[in-house]
This record gives C-alpha cells, sequence and structure tokens, in this order.
C-alpha cells in the first residue's frame, strides 16, 4: 500500500475549505492531458510499472469494496474526477460534464452516500473494476500517465450491465517510489448516449 | 368483492374509458402501465399538442442537423439553406429505412444507404437513381420526406405539431408564457445557448418524469440525503433548504394554467437573499468569485454571481418540455416503461466566460446529488404499480382547498398542492377522449414547385 495513503489525512467533516485550484490553467491542463491519451509515450521500467500497477488495483479495490474515504486518500489534495458528456471530450468550461470534481466536490459524493438516505445507491450497485491495456510513461520527472482499458461491470436491482471506458490516469510523485492520482479521467464508450444509473464511483 | 378493477368495467363496456381511468383525485395505474394506452398517447398527446423537438442554438448555421424523436418518431431536425427549421420523418420515402443515421452533423443532403434516394434539408427529394421505373407516379412529391407539418420556434424552442387544428404556439402556452418568458428574459437579452445535453434512461413511464416537475411535496424526503449532506458539511439554510419543515407555509407556491401547463416556483425563497450564496459549493467556485469581484467590482459580480445558479423555476410545458434550474428538459417517451430524458444544460451569451464555466458546474449538481434519487423513485413507482389489485395512484393533496386562488391567468395554490398533477391529467383526459386522425397524405401530392 503506499506510504501516503495509508496516512488518514482528510475526513469529511463540516466546513470544507475553500476551493481555489480549479482555474483557467487547470481547465488548459486538463483539455491538453486529454488530447494527448490516444498516443502512449516511451514505457517506464517494470520496477515501476509494478508499483504503478498496485495503486490503480489498490483503487478498484476499494471502490469494489464500497471503501470510498480510503479511495479518496489515494488522490492528491488537488485532485480532478472527470466523466466528459462526449466521446471527444470537450472544454468542460464550455460543455456540461456526467461529472467534474475537485476534491471537494468529490468529498461531498461520498458524504451524500453516507447519509444513508442516497436512494440511488440503496441498494449500493455492486461492482467490479478491472483494468487492462494498461501503457505507463513519464512526463517529467515527477508525473506519470496511465492509459487503461477500464471495464466496470456491475450489478442492481436484478440487472447486470457492463460499462466499457478508457480510464486516463496523472499520478504525482510524493517520494521516491510513491504516487497519488492527480486526474481520474473516465471516458464512456457511449458518453454521448442515455445513461442509466451511474450514481456509483466509475 | 369491493375493489372495482379496471378488467371488470372493460367488462361492463364501461362508455367513458377516459373519465373511469383520470379522476380529480386519482389515477389509475393502467395509465402509467397500459402498452394500449401508451400507443393512443403518441397519436392523441404527441401527435396533436405542440411537442418540443430542441432548441435552436443546436441548429444554429445552415444545413445543420441533429435528430430526434417525436413521440417515438424518428425525426430530423434540420436548418435548411434558406435558414428555415424543419422536422423531417427519418423515413426513407422508398423503403421506410433512416435516412440520416448520425446524432448531428451538417450535410446539404440526406442520401438514403439503401438505395441511394436523396433529399435536401427541406425534405424535398434531390434524385432517385434510375427514376425511369416509376413512370407510374405521376406526382414528383411523391419522393419527398414526410414533416411534421407546422413548425415553431418560440423565442429559440423549436416546437412542431401533428395537428392542423391546433392553436399558434402563443395561444397554446396560454398562462405559462409569462413564466417561461421570465426565464428567458433572465439576461437582458443574452441569448440562451445549449452546451450539452446529459440524457438519462429511465425504466418507468414518461409522466413520472412531468408528475414530479411539480411536486412541491417530496423535496424534503426524496432528497434527504443530498439536504442532509449540505446541512452537515456545509450548514443550515443552504440551497434547497426551504423545503424543509412544513413547506406549505413557505412562500413558494404552484400555478396551473390551460393546456395542461404549470409551475412551481421558488424564487421567494431562493432569491430571498443571495441564492449564490446558498449554493452547495461548485469547483471553482472561490476562484471564479475573487475574478469576477476584481474585474467587476462587488457590486456587480454580486448580479452576475446570481445568474450562475439555477433560475429558481420548475415549469412543465405539456406535455414534454420542462425547464428545471438553468436546464432545458425534454422528456423522450420510448415505451410505456421506458423514457429519456434529456437534460440541456445552457449558458448565456454576452455574460462573462466565469459565469458560464460556473454554470456548467452549477447545472451539473442537481442531476448528480438529486435527479439520480428521483429516477429511482420513479422507477419503483413502475414496479409498484405492476400489482394489479392496487389500481389508483393519489392526485388528491389540497383538493378543492380554499387556500387556491383563481388569478387572471390561473390558479395559484400551496406549493406541495397536487393541482398541478390534476390540471396535467385534466388536458391529458381531453386528448385521449378526442378523435385523432393525422393525415399528411397531402404532402406527397401534386408537384415540387
Amino acid at each position: 500500500m503506499s506510504a501516503s495513503a495509508s496516512k488518514k489525512r482528510h475526513l469529511l467533516g463540516e466546513h470544507p475549505g475553500p476551493s481555489t485550484y480549479v482555474d483557467d490553467a487547470l481547465y488548459d491542463r486538463l483539455l491538453k492531458i486529454s488530447a494527448q491519451w490516444s498516443e502512449a509515450g516511451l514505457a517506464v521500467p517494470a520496477s515501476q510499472a509494478a508499483t504503478v500497477t498496485a495503486l490503480l488495483n489498490q483503487e478498484c479495490r476499494l471502490l469494489d469494496g464500497g471503501r470510498f474515504e480510503e479511495w479518496l486518500n489515494l488522490f492528491v489534495e488537488h485532485c480532478i474526477y472527470w466523466i466528459p458528456s462526449d466521446v471527444v471530450p470537450q472544454d468542460p468550461r464550455r460543455e456540461i460534464t456526467w461529472e467534474l470534481q475537485d476534491r471537494r466536490r468529490l468529498e461531498d459524493r461520498v458524504a451524500r452516500i453516507r447519509t444513508g438516505h442516497a436512494f440511488s445507491q440503496i441498494p449500493p450497485t455492486r461492482t467490479r473494476h478491472c483494468l487492462s491495456n494498461i501503457e505507463i510513461w513519464a512526463v517529467g520527472a515527477d508525473e506519470l500517465r496511465v492509459r487503461t482499458n477500464l471495464t466496470i461491470h456491475t450489478y442492481r436491482k436484478g440487472k447486470q450491465q457492463t460499462l466499457p471506458c478508457m480510464g486516463g490516469y496523472v499520478l504525482q510523485r510524493q517520494a521516491e517510489d510513491d504516487w497519488l492520482i492527480e486526474l481520474k479521467q473516465i471516458n464512456l464508450i457511449d458518453a454521448d448516449q442515455a445513461q442509466g444509473n451511474i450514481s456509483f464511483f466509475l | 368483492m369491493s375493489v372495482t378493477t379496471l378488467a371488470e368495467h372493460k367488462r361492463n363496456d364501461i362508455a367513458d374509458k377516459w373519465g373511469f381511468v383520470v379522476h380529480p383525485s386519482r389515477i389509475h395505474r393502467s395509465v402509467y402501465t397500459d402498452g394500449d394506452i401508451f400507443k393512443r398517447e403518441m397519436v392523441n398527446i404527441f401527435g396533436s399538442a405542440w411537442v418540443f423537438v430542441g432548441h435552436e442554438s443546436e441548429i444554429p448555421n445552415a444545413n445543420d442537423f441533429i435528430t430526434r424523436r417525436f413521440g417515438g418518431r424518428p425525426v430530423i431536425l434540420t436548418r435548411d439553406s434558406t435558414g428555415e427549421i424543419h422536422v423531417l420523418f427519418n423515413r426513407c420515402a422508398h423503403k421506410g429505412a433512416k435516412v440520416c443515421r448520425a446524432d448531428r452533423g451538417s450535410t446539404k443532403m440526406f442520401v438514403c444507404p439503401y438505395h441511394a434516394w436523396s433529399y435536401n434539408l427541406s425534405g424535398r427529394s434531390v434524385s432517385v437513381p434510375l427514376r425511369d421505373a416509376y413512370r407510374h407516379h405521376r406526382s414528383s412529391r411523391r419522393y419527398n420526406l414526410l414533416q411534421v407539418p407546422r413548425v415553431t420556434s418560440y423565442r429559440g424552442f423549436i416546437f412542431g405539431t401533428l395537428n392542423s387544428e391546433a392553436p399558434e404556439i402563443e395561444a397554446y402556452l396560454a398562462g405559462v408564457r409569462s413564466p417561461f418568458d421570465d426565464w428567458i428574459d433572465r439576461y437582458d437579452g443574452g441569448a440562451i445557448v445549449v452546451t450539452g445535453t446529459p440524457r438519462y434512461r429511465i425504466a418507468a413511464n414518461w409522466k413520472f418524469v412531468t408528475d414530479n416537475q411539480g411536486d412541491g411535496y417530496h423535496p424534503a424526503y426524496s432528497h434527504l440525503s443530498l439536504l442532509s449532506m449540505t446541512s452537515q458539511r456545509y450548514g443550515a439554510d443552504r440551497d434547497m433548504s426551504y423545503f424543509g419543515g412544513n413547506v406549505d407555509e413557505s412562500r413558494m407556491f404552484v400555478k396551473c394554467f390551460d393546456n395542461g401547463h404549470f409551475y412551481v416556483d421558488q424564487r421567494p425563497e431562493m432569491f430571498a437573499d443571495s441564492a449564490w450564496a446558498a449554493q452547495r459549493p461548485q469547483p471553482g467556485r472561490e476562484h471564479y468569485e475573487a475574478e469576477l469581484q476584481s474585474r467587476y467590482g462587488e457590486q456587480e459580480a454580486k448580479r452576475l454571481l446570481e445568474l450562475a445558479v439555477g433560475a429558481g423555476m420548475n415549469l412543465n410545458i405539456f406535455p414534454n418540455l420542462l425547464l428545471i434550474g438553468n436546464q432545458i428538459q425534454l422528456v423522450d417517451p420510448i415505451a410505456v416503461d421506458k423514457t429519456d430524458v434529456w437534460w440541456f444544460a445552457t449558458s448565456v451569451a454576452d455574460l462573462p466566460d466565469e459565469i458560464n464555466t460556473l454554470r456548467m458546474r452549477t447545472q451539473e449538481d442537481f442531476p448528480m446529488f438529486g435527479e439520480v434519487d428521483d429516477v429511482e423513485n420513479f422507477e419503483a413507482c413502475q414496479e409498484g404499480l405492476g400489482i394489479k389489485e392496487d389500481e389508483w395512484v393519489d392526485c388528491s393533496r389540497h383538493l378543492n382547498s380554499p387556500t387556491e386562488v383563481q388569478e387572471q391567468d390561473g390558479i395559484r395554490a400551496l406549493v406541495t398542492s397536487d393541482l398541478t398533477m390534476r390540471t396535467f391529467y385534466r388536458e391529458w383526459q381531453r386528448l385521449m377522449r378526442s378523435e385523432v386522425r393525422i393525415d399528411l397524405s397531402n404532402q406527397r401530392q401534386g408537384k415540387n414547385g
């Protein structure tokens, strides 16, 4: 387990502080990153790939286990969780998304589920997050990009479904061999089509 | 047996089925579950009312098109080369194939992939390969696409009707025109632009969506997760907290009009102080707020920020157009128990970019924190109504209440009154009772001029 993730750095409490990091520079960065997923860079060494794969497998496991507070700890403080509403992601300043969360609103999402009254998640959607086709490359010394085929199998109310996605992760170095997630971008294969209950975490 | 079932009434040849299923105080379950009633709705409701199809900003330029459904019929909403708007049946005049298979785009012509019959964006035939073999067809209009005969744009909102006798749109809107105008006129003439249309597929009848639009009773209960998360994390007196307690004592109200329209007015509570200040915080809030304050000064920034939050009105324009917050909703029935709800997000031309950016984040809030629980309840209603023995859906809240006020353009009632539902179903009943005959054959007679 990642060393920083083991630190309980954030409790879902009252009066979260201001969120000031979502600005034009950040949106520009999101757009640039989004356009770069189609080309992978030079693969990182196997040892580093193993560390990263372990982190992402842990992410899937925490989500599938409904351990959302621990899951949040895998993200840097200034993180973004993004599900575009078009197959070619547009500028989120100009077009609504399925979800674009900063840390505060991601915590709101978890806190809503924890109230015990979030009827769309009672019972919760059972999920199996599966990662494949993992490609990892470095951008500078302290940033990694991870492009995956993310397949989410779900079951709820007698119905199974499969959500095929491109899962794009940007990781930030915390220490020598310790990484956390700055961005999780989920491109649904049918982002531009009608969705059912997607009120769980993809 | 004390329970009278619809089946028994059918056996007894009830003279007035529509009088039976729609009471002033209750609606029969079959209205939500019967496939034959659904089929009749697609003709009697969606074939005779003014149906909302889309917004002009979705097809801003000549030759733009998008595809939609019109009471189940696949249609293409086009702006032709002269700028005129059409709602074309997406159905080749030859074998019936959909001629346009894309969701949206820009083109001068639709060419059917089957035998290459082609059409311009006015629906008129451009060419038919090896046409000589059809010499027996006298009319050149025989080769055109059929189209919705009456299409109009009310201030950017495109409606169509298959009913040649429908009143003009202004008369049809009746009293709801005034709050509709209020919704459009919130921006000193700034034009509304659709910026993305997330769509939700719901395993429930389309009318659960319209019923809920006028339901000021449910928020405190259905949206308890949203309300308690908000008060836990951000304190009391936040957005929508005014739905708590005895909401009938609030300053909010509903107002109901002719032709099935109604609206819920939350503005007296939501904008009592500052709606922006009460808003659940959206990503980028503090940054863009500071930007606006430094650029425009405290006062002007405050005015602008109020435009980044919802309008505080829920409008139902019969049968399928809803306005909620800053969003436009199109209710799109697919089957008796299957509905798509399109949520058009809107930005406003001429507002500062920071406001429009905040509007995108604000408009993501309710769908993910609130609508998801509404949908859960609609689907649960659909399942519950599968029980044949318990037949009635109640719509009697504040029935014949002395608190109703007849005003010049409509009836004003308490915010939890089911007068909204009763208004909707009175019009629904009138249309279901009527004999609707849609005949578009004249579109295929004569010659293209």
